[in-house]
């Protein structure tokens, strides 16, 4: 009982010291309460759906913002993660039998060596060459799935594998709980030691070096990292679609998870995943249903919104808002309300 | 088949050849990847239809309206929205994005998904060393080495292309000698979606048009220009013929796998970069420090 | 002035969703049919066309009579995206069953996106009437699960396997030209894009046609269904020496072959599939040299198939400046489940399922009347799609023939409409 209490009010000063002084932290946290009890007050299918995929491609876009916005290593070709676990996942389901809690770890595995794949390579690219480089990965296995049609069905993909749970509310209860843990621990990774490393390399990969930090190491780490995430992603999306297609391979997701991360705000985590859970349920229904835009529009609205925030936010959006609200402590580095005159830790003067 | 590989592998590399160039030199000078180059050429090619099929003029006179009417929109958009954000790497990249997906997303809402076509300037084939070509393919060509000749030209010889050149090399420096940066700028962007204009108007009459046209060659042309060496118009050209000639190859040579031929070529690409990271002409940035 | 701004874009947006709430409230007597495709395109314009007009028709003769009362169809149009994204198509489909709340669904042409939308539609064990894709691997699941996907039929065109088994007796017929005017041995080379419905057809070509025989070219030359340029692939068939080309093109490559053959006038016959062919604009995009380009169809402007088939051309070609392509089959699709439902009586789901099985009806395309596979079957006395060819500008009916004979012998038939088949000149020219 004692334990309990405890933790109950170590947890309760956590709350207090570390979430509700910053407004940031408190609308997250709102959010995922939101999100997490959102089944209680509707639980229409479709709007599930949308919420489940949301989630999804928010942990797919964290991913992408772990490798490229952190270290700056800029992945055009990020959907050859998703795509392999996607088609791991579903190969794996479709010929052994294996349930989605294996197919899942299994696929997220094939997506870490696909890492490494691309990784190792791309370690002598830097800069725009890496970016485009890193294009062609999904695009050449794009083309093996369409010369191996007896294993992979080509164009048609791989359909009616198991579904990731019996229910659309519970599938619901895997997809937005796997978001909320997986972005807490990427947040958790960047806002480690390695995070600070990952900075330095995209800041000044040189000195980085010069600091006796073995970068090599560490972009790979980057790159191994992204890829389980963004295959835990695709392992999800394969089983909750019940189909792995070639779709998961094609440019337009590559272009997409970039565009949902800038759009959000790189290197912050939560920044892209803001980004997916905006802009995704906005295209997808609320503009149809309540502003009665149709459907086909869809694209191109999306696209001017990208392009209009961008203009005003070059930075995405919640970084334009973390500049408004947030300060840093010039002594002791941690967040601080804009409007605080002193720091919340070390009480320094915050100018 | 040899004659074949060489006449259909020239006539391919021409096209890409002619963007890659246009998308090099805009990223040498001013460091901004367009990824809506691509676009302006779709875009050329659908006004060109326009111009000529359904109100009727004349097609000389439809390609010259277009391919200054794309160039205009280049640089409005230039002004507008890239030169807005491209001190931040990645919301240039993903503006340009969103502008390629814009006028996609336009020309379905004004022209629909079917599949257009538009008249040729020439008809009919000549026979070369046993091989059929069409003559508006030989005319492609024709336009092509006509077009790299006069920018390699412009470029090197006259006073405009030299103040060009030096702003490639060191923004810095060309500023202090008197150089007009920001307007070499906006004026090789001119050049380089002008240049895609053109390469739309070649290719109008000999693809099929379709909403969709500009992502192939957008993969194509990266594929190029990493494979000649980012910024560099020589890399650019021989990157064009190298991925030319591999997709023929493989056309030619493996007909069950023509689906294949850019998972191919790109893999050539990738081989060779691997090999040498800094692409065939790879000029070599300073290490851009913070 | 600002606030004024903010409070009245604030007053905007809050009319606009009462606005959109009011709308949500539903007549009462109608069922409410989905017309999935992609709506952009002109195969879904089709899907629209045709179900329009079938639902007015319906609709000015009363609606659909289920026990005393008439119900009155709303159609619900569903932009299913499938030729940009495939995956786009089952958000679709289910954003239709679940929000615009349609009982039935019926439309979409690839594959994989048609694919996608069964899964959903059966998942909500709600009717889909496939109107585009001939995947047989969609049937197939009706064999193995028939609880499960005993909900989906498809209306147009027949399945792969019967399209492969058309496409050979149109070769068939070609080649027995070839043999008549070029006075050579058939010798045929396989061009099809590579695609999983294309694949059966072209492994079904390399041994049945040998027997029958037409020498097969051992190269297949298989391009992408989007490949801007086949110059180089007909070139190669040119120098392998064959008279005729079968091909299997479904994607905007066949306009590209379709031009480039014409101009280049590749010195073999060409037959197959080509669905880019089926559509009235395939003569301007080849600048006009898709002339004698063949293909198998579903309906020709001046063939009829049934004493229904001209006036609906006719509306059709009225309201929309174009003939209907295969897609248009929702018109023949929303007929059958009208029929089913009020045999049935009932709005009942699995009740209709088990009428629309007993389907026997003639409608515009032919005599509809399902196989054990919910598949539509083709074959003398049932729907039997026609051979067309493009002849100076118009695109013509050529087989069956006049004689109405039936390769594999059973009842005659034979339609109005039909001409003779025209080889090629510069074929003739270049082998005799």
């Amino acid at each position: 009982m004692s334990v309990l209490v405890a933790y109950a009010t170590r947890s309760f000063r956590l709350l207090r010291e570390e979430v509700f002084v910053l407004p940031a932290r408190t609308v997250f946290l709102l959010i995922c309460i939101l999100l997490l009890l959102f089944p209680l007050i509707s639980q229409e299918p479709f709007i599930l759906r949308v919420f489940i995929l949301a989630g999804i491609f928010a942990i797919f876009a964290a991913s992408w913002d772990l490798l490229s916005g952190f270290t700056g290593q800029i992945n055009f070709g990020h959907a050859l993660f998703f795509g392999v676990a996607a088609y791991t996942a579903a190969l794996l389901n479709w010929n052994l039998g294996l349930a989605p809690w294996a197919t899942i770890p299994l696929g997220a595995a094939a997506a870490v060596l696909a890492g490494l794949v691309v990784g190792i390579p791309c370690l002598r690219l830097r800069g725009t060459y890496l970016a485009f480089a890193t294009l062609a990965f999904p695009l050449i296995l794009l083309g093996v799935v369409y010369a191996i049609p007896k294993i992979t069905y080509g164009e048609l993909g791989i359909y009616g594998i198991e579904p990731l749970a019996g229910s659309r509310v519970a599938s619901y209860y895997i997809a937005i709980p796997s978001m909320i843990v997986l972005g807490f621990v990427m947040w958790k990774i960047t806002d480690s030691k390695i995070g600070l490393v990952f900075h330095a390399i995209r800041e000044d990969e040189v000195t980085a070096r010069a600091s006796g930090i073995n970068t090599t190491r560490y972009k790979l780490l980057a790159f191994c990292l992204s890829g389980l995430f963004a295959g835990i992603a695709g392992g999800l999306y394969a089983h909750f679609v019940k189909a792995a297609s070639p779709s998961t391979l094609e440019l337009l997701l590559s272009f997409q998870v970039i565009i949902w991360a800038v759009f959000g705000g790189i290197a912050t985590i939560y920044g892209p995943m803001a980004g997916v859970l905006i802009l995704y349920p906005l295209t997808e229904f609320v503009l149809i249903r309540y502003l009665a835009v149709p459907s086909e529009t869809r694209l191109l609205i999306f696209a001017s919104i990208v392009l209009l925030v961008l203009l005003f936010m070059p930075q995405g959006l919640t970084t334009w808002l973390r500049d408004r609200t947030e300060k840093i402590c010039p002594r002791c580095k941690l967040q601080n309300l804009a409007w605080r005159r002193k720091c919340r830790v070390c009480t320094a003067e915050l100018g | 088949m040899a004659e074949n590989i060489i006449i259909y592998g020239l006539l391919s590399s021409g096209v890409y050849a002619l963007l890659a160039v246009g998308f090099s030199l805009i990223f040498g000078v001013a460091r901004i990847a367009n990824l809506s180059h691509t676009a302006f050429y779709m875009l050329a090619a659908y006004l060109i239809y326009t111009f000529a099929s359904a109100l009727g003029l004349n097609l000389y006179l439809s390609i010259i309206l277009a391919i200054i009417t794309v160039t205009a929109v280049g640089i409005i958009s230039y002004r507008l929205l890239i030169a807005r954000v491209r001190q931040h790497e990645a919301t240039t990249l993903i503006v340009t994005i969103a502008m390629a997906v814009i006028i996609q997303e336009a020309i379905l809402k004004a022209f629909g998904g079917q599949p257009r076509g538009v008249p040729k300037l020439l008809s009919g084939s000549t026979e070369i060393l046993g091989v059929s070509v069409l003559n508006q393919q030989l005319l492609t060509l024709g336009v092509v080495i006509l077009m790299l000749l006069v920018t390699w030209i412009f470029l090197m010889k006259t006073k405009t292309g030299v103040a060009i050149r030096s702003t490639a090399q060191d923004r810095e420096v060309a500023n202090l000698m008197g150089i007009n940066v920001s307007r070499m700028e906006m004026l090789t962007m001119a050049i380089s979606v002008g240049l895609a204009a053109i390469a739309g108007a070649l290719v109008a009459p000999l693809f099929v048009l379709t909403p969709g046209m500009w992502a192939h060659p957008l993969v194509m042309i990266l594929a190029v220009v990493v494979l000649g060496g980012l910024g560099s118009l020589k890399g650019s050209l021989i990157g064009a013929l190298v991925l030319g000639f591999a997709e023929n190859l493989v056309v030619f040579s493996r007909p069950e796998g023509a689906y294949l031929k850019t998972s191919v070529a790109l893999t050539v690409m990738l081989i060779v970069i691997l090999i040498k990271p800094e692409g065939l002409f790879g000029i070599v940035f300073e290490e851009e420090r913070g | 002035m600002k606030w004024l701004i903010k409070g009245a874009t604030f007053l905007l947006i809050a009319c606009l969703i009462l606005a959109a709430l009011g709308c949500a409230d539903e007549e009462a007597k109608e069922i409410r049919v989905g017309v999935i495709g992609p709506m952009q395109f002109q195969m879904g314009e089709h899907h629209w066309m045709g179900a329009t007009l079938a639902a007015d028709e319906i609709n000015a003769a009363g609606g659909i009579k289920v026990g005393d009362e008439y119900y009155k169809i709303k159609l619900v149009q569903v932009d299913s995206n499938e030729l940009v994204s495939p995956a786009d198509a089952a958000t679709a489909a289910e954003r239709a069953i679940t929000v615009d709340r349609v009982d039935f669904l019926m439309g979409t042409i690839r594959s994989e996106g048609a694919m996608a939308v069964q899964e959903v539609a059966m998942d909500h064990q709600t009717i889909f009437m496939v109107c585009g894709s001939s995947e047989t691997k969609m049937s197939d699941k009706v064999a193995q699960d028939y609880a499960r996907y005993k909900y989906w039929f498809r209306v147009t065109p027949f399945n792969n396997t019967y399209l492969g088994m058309m496409n050979f007796t149109l070769v068939g017929m070609v080649a027995q030209q070839v043999v008549a005017q070029l006075h050579t041995a058939p010798k045929l080379a396989i061009l099809a894009e590579k695609a999983s419905w294309t694949d059966a057809i072209v492994a079904a070509a390399q041994t049945i046609l040998p027997t029958k025989g037409i020498q097969v070219v051992s190269e297949v030359w298989r391009p992408s269904g989007q490949a801007d340029d086949v110059t180089a692939e007909l070139l190669a068939i040119k120098d392998s020496g064959a008279n005729m080309i079968m091909t299997a093109l479904s994607g905007t490559v066949g306009i590209a072959y379709g031009r480039t053959w014409g101009e280049l006038q590749i010195p073999a016959a060409s037959v197959g599939i080509n669905v880019m062919a089926q559509a009235d604009d395939f003569w301007e995009n080849t600048n006009e040299y898709g002339n004698y380009e063949m293909t198998l169809n579903v309906y020709a402007r001046d063939v009829e198939l049934t004493e229904k088939t001209a006036a609906f051309m006719d509306a059709f070609i009225a309201e929309k400046g174009q003939t209907p392509t295969y897609n248009a089959g929702t018109y023949d699709a929303l007929y059958i489940l009208k029929e089913a439902i009020e045999r049935a009586d009932s709005l009942d789901q699995d009740n209709i399922v088990a009428f629309l099985e007993e389907t026997d009806y003639i409608g515009t395309g032919g005599r509809f009347v399902f196989d054990a596979k919910h598949d539509v079957t083709w074959g003398p006395g049932y729907v039997t799609g026609v051979g067309v060819q493009w002849q100076n500008g118009e695109l013509k009916g050529v087989w069956p023939p006049a004689d109405g004979s039936w390769p594999t012998g059973g009842p005659s038939v034979t339609y109005a409409g039909i001409v003779a088949y025209q080889m090629p000149p510069w074929v003739i020219d270049y082998w005799t």
